[in-house]
């Protein structure tokens, strides 16, 4: 049950003045739903990519269902990776697509792509380089669902779609999840709204893993503290901060460590107040936290650059 | 190998990419060709060049088969040689197709002497003067070649993108030049000339045909290392 079906060990992906994936060590097992999270251009779809032999690593070794998936039809047949800016036949309509796809998965439920696509209102006879962006997210969407591949990547599934259909999709994932439990690595940036469906969190930046953890075990795992400013500090004094923000001689701050009932109890009396940190903010404050200690920025032109490049 | 078929499968789920607008095309350059040679008041054999229309669009095709099924085909998770395979399969069994309907095209209209107006559509002088298969050799040879070379250039446009494109026409272009300049140089011309002159439409096609191999050999090699 708790097999490993992705392992990379130090995979490096370099491009001229960049380093896309900068010795990535990743392990995920069976039937779970993974979170990949991170920035535009931190190195997510580059990830998937290597890991599904749509691309090659600079080195390092990506081992899925225990072999390396490239030219290995017995991996592959087992994968779904519909990428974010797929790309399809001139001449296909969504119901071709999904015709093609019915050829190669053998777990593929036409009944239930053709559901979503009622669902999405998707118009499945019309040309697919004439549909919005939304439609077209809805086509990979429909295809990473119906295919029921054992190991399915979504590649920011949401871009276009309205906020009804971002919740139809999330709703339908998790319904069909617990109907055929398969491996699930959903990468966003829209971190709020995925959180709760997520089982384990694996946080990227600049090609490096900064976080992969449960989502159990991250819940709780931060919290800020605020309160007047020289209370909060001298209560926090040897902590690991993560952010701090103040307003007058108020100061909220939040530390990467969990508090035990007692430090709570301490705070209290204190005055202080307590409150959880959402994985968004949690995963932001990480981000920018290790941009600040490597000391380069947040590096926003070369990460939109990364991104149109590809 | 399933999976070699299932990609041709999958290029025939939209019957007009492979079937449908070859078809049509050669049909359109047929009835124009036809109401011209009927326009041009002459009693005697009007070639035309119209029966060459297809062609250009299966170069279009392996572009195409190229720059959009292949990702659509990674995106399915489809190993590189399966889609190679399945995609160079396809198109010689539709270049057979289209070879067996220029050569039908030819028997008709030799029969009705150029369709009654003297209008000579299938028929190329020289090309199709020799027996019946060294007809359809040539034929099917040429359309292998416009697909594989579109195939290709497009591959190397994937793998190195606009430079590797021009680099790579540019050298194929400056290579040529350079065999002639060598000629000229060597006054060899007489006997490429000669040579020519003794080569049949078949040993061309023979020709041809070695050429493809090295191109479809090239492409694969390319392709295994391209992404979409």
């Amino acid at each position: 049950m708790n097999d490993t079906i992705v392992e990379a060990r130090n995979l490096f992906k370099h491009y001229k003045e960049l380093n896309a994936l900068d010795n990535v060590n990743l392990s995920l097992t069976a039937n779970r739903i993974y979170g990949l999270l991170g920035r535009n251009g931190a190195g997510k779809t580059t990830l998937m990519s290597i890991l599904t032999a749509q691309a090659f690593a600079s080195s390092g070794e990506a081992l899925v269902f225990g072999a390396s998936a490239y030219e290995n039809d017995s991996v592959l047949s087992r994968i779904c990776f519909i990428r974010e800016s797929q790309k399809y036949p001139d001449d296909f309509q969504p119901q071709h697509a999904f015709r093609s796809a019915a050829l190669f998965y053998k777990n593929w439920d036409q009944e239930f792509a053709d559901r979503l696509a009622e669902d999405f209102q998707l118009p499945v006879k019309r040309r697919i380089k004439k549909l919005s962006r939304g439609q077209l997210s809805a086509v990979g969407v429909i295809i990473g669902l119906a295919s029921r591949a054992e190991l399915t990547f979504f590649d920011e599934p949401y871009l276009g779609l309205d906020a009804v259909a971002r919740q139809l999709f999330y709703d339908r994932l998790v319904e069909d999840y617990a109907e055929y439990p398969r491996t699930i690595i959903l990468s966003s940036h829209l971190i709020d709204e995925v959180a709760n469906l997520l089982e384990h969190v694996v946080v990227i930046d600049r090609g490096r893993i900064i976080m992969d953890a449960d989502a159990e075990d991250i819940r709780g795992s931060a919290v800020t503290v605020s309160g007047s400013a020289d209370k909060v500090d001298a209560f926090l004094a040897g902590r690991k901060i993560l952010h701090r923000e103040t307003l007058g001689s108020l100061a909220s701050v939040t530390v990467d460590e969990a508090l035990d009932s007692r430090e709570r109890t301490e705070a209290q009396e204190l005055g202080l107040e307590l409150s959880p940190v959402s994985l968004q903010q949690l995963v932001v404050r990480k981000t920018m936290a290790g941009a600040a200690a490597t000391g380069t920025g947040t590096g926003d032109f070369a990460d939109d650059t990364m991104e149109a490049r590809r | 190998m399933s999976r070699t078929v299932a990609v041709a499968r999958m290029q025939l789920i939209n019957k007009w990419t492979y079937i449908g607008w070859p078809l049509t095309i050669l049909a359109a350059s047929f009835l124009m060709s036809l109401a011209i040679f009927a326009l041009i008041p002459v009693n005697e054999g009007k070639y035309g060049g119209g029966s060459q229309a297809p062609m250009w669009y299966f170069l279009v095709l392996g572009i195409q088969s190229m720059t959009l099924v292949f990702p659509f085909s990674q995106g399915l998770s489809i190993s590189r040689r399966a889609f190679y395979l399945g995609t160079l399969g396809l198109f010689s069994l539709i270049a057979l197709g289209m070879t067996g309907l220029y050569l039908l095209g030819g028997v008709i209209e030799r029969a009705t002497n150029g369709w009654g107006v003297y209008g000579f559509f299938f028929s190329i002088p020289w090309v199709t003067d020799g027996p019946w298969y060294s007809t359809a050799a040539f034929f099917f040879v040429v359309m292998m070649f416009m697909f594989i070379i579109g195939f290709w250039f497009a591959t190397i446009f994937k793998r190195w993108g606009t430079t590797g494109t021009l680099v790579s026409t540019l050298g194929t272009s400056i290579a040529l030049i350079g065999l002639a300049a060598l000629t000229t140089l060597l006054e060899w011309w007489g006997h490429v000339g000669a040579w020519f002159a003794q080569q049949t439409p078949l040993s061309i096609s023979g020709w041809a045909a070695l050429l493809c191999v090295v191109l479809a050999a090239g492409s694969y090699t390319t392709l295994r290392r391209a992404t979409p």
